[in-house]
C-alpha cells in the first residue's frame, strides 16, 4: 500500500513449547515471551495545551494560575519588597550578633546560652521554611492535577486519565474512609473504560463526599458569621470575627481536599481565591446576586444589623465556594458546582421570615 | 397511487404510536445491525447485566445505587415470539460454550427497570420500561428496497455484480439471465431457476472470505417461514432502469412479485418494528470486513447508509412522541472490540466514524445526538504483550474457534492462544483504499480471529467492554 510497514499479524498457542508465558520456567530457550496484562501500566501522558469549554472551569483555572500556580516574575513591587525584606533581616541579624557579643562581654556562660538559643532559632526557621515549601508544592500539585484531569477529560485520553487517577488516589491514600473508593477507582482504571468515564467515576466516588463535607463547613461558617454580626455590640469586633472565620474556613477547605496551607501557601491561595471571586463576580449576576440583594434589602429594612449579618454571611459563603473551586483536585463535571443557595439557603429565608 | 399508499402507511404508524403512548409508552430501543454484527449477544448481555444488577460503573444510575431492580415483563405484542434470553444465555454458558445461532425470526422482550430519581421536583420511585426487538440482520437490507422500483433495483444489482470483487461470484447468474428471452411469456419454471441461481450468488458473496454486505433482498438469505412462496421467487433481470415492461412477460411477473414482497413483507416489518423507535444502537462488525479487504469495507459502508436511510432521526418532542416517534439518540458501536487490544480501540472508532459518516451527517443534521464507541457486549479475551525477536506487540489471549487459522497455525477450539491481529492504521481512510476483496492472509495486514465465549462463573454477568457506557448514552437520561 505505502511505505508504512506494520508488523505482521500472528498468533501463538499458549501450549506451544516455544512460547513462555508470564515468566514461567522456560522448557526450552523460548523465542517468544508472552506477558499477561491484567494491569495496564500507569504512565503520565504528555499534557501541553490547556483549554476548556466550561465558563466555571475556565474561571477556576485562571484563578489557580494567578495564585497557586503563579510563577515568580520580577516586578517593581517585588524589587522594593525584597530590598526591604533583605535589609530587615540584616538588621535583625546584626542585632542578634551584637546581643551575643554583648552577652559574652558580660559573662561567658550567658554568651553560650544565647548562642544556643540563636541556633535553636535557626533550626526552627529552617524547619518552618521547609514546611512552607512542602505545603506550597502540595497545593500547586493539586492545582496541576486539576488541570491535567480537566484536559484528559476533554480529550477523552485514557492514559492521561489513568495517570491522573493514580495521582488522585495517592493524594488521599492516608485517609482510611476513602479506602473503598480508591479500590473501586483502581479497579476501573484496570478495566477498559474511556478516559472521560474514568474521571466521572472518580469524581462521584472520591470527591463527592469531600464536596459535601466542604459545603457543610461553608454553611456552618456563614451561619456563625451572620449570627455574630447581627448581635455583636461593636463594629470592630465583627470585623475581626469575620476575618478569623474566613481564614479558618479557607484552611479547613484546603485541608479537606488534601492541601496543607501554611503562611506563604495561604497567601498564594488567597490570591487565587481573590481572582476567582473577581472573575465569577460577574458570572453570578444572573444566578444569585439578585437573590442576595433581595435578601439583604428585606433584612436591612427590618434591622440594619440584621442586614449586615446577612451580607457578611453571604460574603463568607462566596469566599468559601471560591475556595472550594480552587482547591478541588478535579473540575466539576458529574455534579454541578454548588452555589450560594446550596450552602446558605437560610440567608435568603431569614430576611423573609423575620 | 404511491401517495395514497404512503398516506395510509403514515396513518397506521400514527395510530400505533398513539396507542403506545396511552398504554404507558415504553422506551423502544432499536438494536440495528446487519447479520453477524452481534445483535443477539448484545441484547442477551444487556438484559443479563441489568437483571443481575451487575457492576456497571459508567451507567450513572447503577453506580449511584439508584436502580432497585430490573424484571422481565410480558411483552406488548402477542403475535411476536418472546426473545429467548434464557436459551441464549444457556448456549453461552453451557458446557460447549457457543455463540447463539444466527437469528431466524423476529422476537421481542420487555424489561422494566425500577429506580429512584434523585432530588428534584420528580424525586422518588419511578420505572422505565424498555422494549427490545431482535430480528435477522439480513432483513435490514430490505429497507433500502422501499424507495426503489423493480427496474431500478434490477439495474443497480446488475451494475454492482460487475464490480471486480463480485464478478467471479456472479458469473453463473449473469450467464443465466443473459440467455433469457425477456419478451416471451412468463414461465414459473424459469422464474424459480432464476431465483435459485440468484440466491446462490447472494449466499456465496456473504461467506466469511468475502464478507460482502449489500445483498438485498434479505429474505433470500434468511427466508424465515416464507421459503418457497411466490413473493420470494423473483430475481433482477437485465432491463434498463426506465424501460417499459410488457404485460404477461417474465419481467412483468417478476415486477409483480417484487412489489408484493415490498408490500407484504418489507413494509409491515418496517412499520411494526422500526417506525416507532425512540433510541437506536447501530452495531457494526467492521472486523470481518477488514479481514476481507477494502472492497468489503466500502460495501459495508454502502449497506449501512442505505439501511439507515429509512429510520427517522430528529429531536423528539411531545407531539412527535405521540404521533410520529423520532430517534433522538443514535449510538454507533463497533462490536467485537475484544478482538483487539484496547490501545487500538480509538483507531477502530475512527474507522467506524468514517464508515458511518453518511448516516452520522444525516442524523446530526436533523438534531439527533450521536456517539461512536468500540464495544464488546461479552468480552472473550484478556490482554497481553508478546515479545518476539526484539519486537513488542500488544496482543490478546483467548480461545480461537475450531478451524480458525492465523500465520500458518490452526486452532482446535480448546487451546488458548495469544493473537496479534495486526495494527490498525492511524489514518482511518487507509483501510478503504484499494479494490481488493477476500484478500488471502499473506496479503492482508490484519487478521482477526473468531474467539469462543469466555468461561462464565455461574450467577455472575459476563465481562464486557463499554456496555455500561452504551447504556448510559442510550437510556441514562431516562434514569436521571
Amino acid at each position: 500500500m505505502n511505505d508504512f510497514r506494520p508488523p505482521r499479524p500472528r498468533a501463538f498457542r499458549l501450549d506451544d513449547i516455544s512460547v513462555s508465558l508470564d515468566d514461567a520456567p522456560a522448557r526450552v530457550p523460548s523465542p517468544v515471551q508472552i506477558k499477561s496484562q491484567n494491569f495496564p501500566t500507569f504512565d503520565a501522558g504528555k499534557i501541553t495545551s490547556d483549554k476548556s469549554a466550561d465558563r466555571d472551569e475556565q474561571a477556576t483555572q485562571a484563578a489557580q494560575q494567578r495564585g497557586i500556580l503563579a510563577r515568580w516574575r520580577p516586578s517593581l513591587g517585588g524589587l522594593i519588597g525584597s530590598a526591604v525584606g533583605g535589609l530587615l533581616s540584616m538588621a535583625i541579624g546584626l542585632w542578634i550578633t551584637q546581643l551575643i557579643e554583648g552577652l559574652f562581654a558580660q559573662a561567658t556562660a550567658l554568651g553560650w546560652v544565647s548562642v544556643g538559643l540563636a541556633g535553636l532559632l535557626l533550626i526552627g526557621l529552617g524547619a518552618f521554611l521547609a514546611r512552607e515549601i512542602i505545603a506550597i508544592a502540595r497545593q500547586s500539585r493539586i492545582a496541576q492535577l486539576h488541570r491535567d484531569l480537566a484536559l484528559a477529560r476533554e480529550k477523552d485520553d485514557r492514559d492521561a486519565a489513568r495517570a491522573g487517577l493514580a495521582r488522585l488516589a495517592a493524594l488521599y491514600a492516608d485517609r482510611a474512609q476513602t479506602a473503598r473508593a480508591r479500590a473501586e477507582i483502581s479497579d476501573a482504571s484496570q478495566s477498559i473504560i474511556d478516559g472521560r468515564d474514568l474521571i466521572d467515576i472518580a469524581e462521584r466516588l472520591l470527591l463527592r463526599p469531600l464536596d459535601l463535607q466542604a459545603q457543610s463547613e461553608i454553611a456552618a461558617a456563614a451561619k456563625r458569621v451572620s449570627l455574630v454580626t447581627a448581635i455583636s455590640p461593636r463594629a470592630i469586633l465583627d470585623v475581626i470575627f469575620v476575618a478569623a472565620q474566613i481564614i479558618r474556613l479557607v484552611r479547613t477547605i484546603a485541608q479537606i481536599y488534601g492541601g496543607r496551607p501554611g503562611l506563604l501557601g495561604f497567601i498564594k491561595l488567597a490570591r487565587s481565591i481573590g481572582a476567582h471571586l473577581a472573575i465569577t463576580g460577574g458570572l453570578a449576576v444572573g444566578d444569585s446576586l439578585l437573590q442576595q440583594l433581595v435578601g439583604h434589602g428585606i433584612a436591612s429594612k427590618i434591622s440594619a444589623r440584621m442586614g449586615e449579618g446577612v451580607l457578611n454571611g453571604l460574603l463568607t459563603a462566596r469566599v468559601g465556594l471560591s475556595t472550594l473551586s480552587v482547591c478541588r483536585p478535579a473540575p466539576f463535571i458529574v455534579h454541578r458546582p454548588p452555589g450560594v443557595a446550596d450552602v446558605a439557603p437560610f440567608l435568603f429565608g431569614a430576611g423573609e421570615r423575620s | 397511487m404511491p401517495f395514497v399508499r404512503d398516506l395510509v402507511f403514515e396513518a397506521g404508524v400514527a395510530v400505533r404510536s398513539l396507542a403506545d403512548y396511552f398504554n404507558g409508552g415504553a422506551l423502544r430501543l432499536g438494536v440495528t445491525g446487519l447479520s453477524r454484527a452481534g445483535k443477539t449477544v448484545f441484547i442477551t448481555a444487556l438484559i443479563d447485566n441489568l437483571l443481575n444488577s451487575a457492576r456497571l460503573p459508567v451507567l450513572r444510575a447503577q453506580a449511584e445505587g439508584r436502580i432497585l431492580r430490573s424484571v422481565l415483563q410480558p411483552q406488548p405484542d402477542d403475535a411476536v415470539p418472546r426473545f429467548a434470553y434464557e436459551e441464549h444465555l444457556a448456549s453461552l454458558s453451557g458446557a460447549d460454550r457457543a455463540w447463539p445461532q444466527s437469528t431466524r425470526r423476529i422476537s421481542e422482550l420487555r424489561l422494566k427497570i425500577e429506580f429512584e430519581r434523585p432530588s428534584g421536583w420528580r424525586a422518588g420511585p419511578a420505572e422505565l420500561t424498555l422494549d427490545i426487538v431482535d430480528y435477522p440482520g439480513e432483513w435490514l437490507l430490505d429497507l433500502a428496497l422501499l424507495e426503489k422500483t423493480y427496474a431500478q433495483w434490477s439495474a443497480e444489482t446488475l451494475a454492482q455484480s460487475q464490480a471486480p470483487g463480485r464478478a467471479a461470484l456472479a458469473a453463473p447468474w449473469r450467464a443465466f439471465v443473459a440467455e433469457l428471452d425477456l419478451a416471451g411469456p412468463a414461465n414459473e419454471d424459469i422464474a424459480r431457476q432464476c431465483a435459485a441461481i440468484f440466491t446462490a450468488y447472494l449466499h456465496k458473496a456473504r461467506q466469511d472470505a468475502y464478507a460482502l454486505s449489500t445483498l438485498p433482498p434479505g429474505r433470500f438469505l434468511m427466508p424465515g417461514d416464507l421459503e418457497g412462496s411466490p413473493a420470494l421467487t423473483f430475481a433482477p433481470l437485465p432491463i434498463a432502469a426506465d424501460a417499459a415492461i410488457a404485460p404477461g412477460s417474465l419481467p412483468a411477473m417478476m415486477e409483480r412479485r417484487y412489489e408484493a414482497y415490498k408490500a407484504h413483507i418489507v413494509r409491515p416489518f418496517f412499520r411494526d418494528h422500526f417506525s416507532r423507535l425512540d433510541r437506536q444502537i447501530v452495531l457494526v462488525d467492521a472486523l470481518s470486513a477488514l479481514n476481507s479487504g477494502p472492497a468489503a469495507l466500502r460495501d459495508l459502508e454502502n449497506a449501512m447508509a442505505q439501511a439507515l436511510q429509512a429510520f427517522r432521526a430528529g429531536r423528539a418532542s411531545l407531539l412527535t412522541t405521540m404521533f410520529r416517534p423520532r430517534i433522538d439518540r443514535i449510538l454507533f458501536a463497533a462490536t467485537k472490540a475484544d478482538h483487539l487490544h484496547h490501545q487500538s480501540h480509538d483507531r477502530l472508532e475512527a474507522i467506524l466514524r468514517l464508515l458511518a459518516q453518511r448516516a452520522i451527517a444525516r442524523a446530526e443534521g436533523v438534531g439527533a445526538e450521536i456517539d461512536v464507541i468500540a464495544l464488546a457486549a461479552i468480552r472473550a479475551t484478556r490482554e497481553a504483550q508478546i515479545r518476539q525477536r526484539g519486537e513488542t506487540l500488544s496482543a490478546i489471549i483467548g480461545v480461537p474457534q475450531a478451524g480458525e487459522t492465523s500465520g500458518g497455525k490452526s486452532f482446535d477450539g480448546v487451546a488458548e492462544a495469544a493473537v496479534f491481529p495486526g495494527e490498525l492504521p492511524s489514518d482511518p481512510a487507509a483501510v478503504f483504499r484499494g479494490e481488493a476483496l477476500a484478500l488471502p492472509e499473506a496479503d492482508n495486514h490484519l487478521r482477526f480471529l473468531k474467539f469462543r465465549p469466555p468461561v462464565l462463573a455461574p450467577g455472575v454477568s459476563p465481562p464486557h467492554i463499554r456496555l455500561d457506557r452504551a447504556l448510559q448514552f442510550l437510556i441514562g437520561d431516562k434514569l436521571a
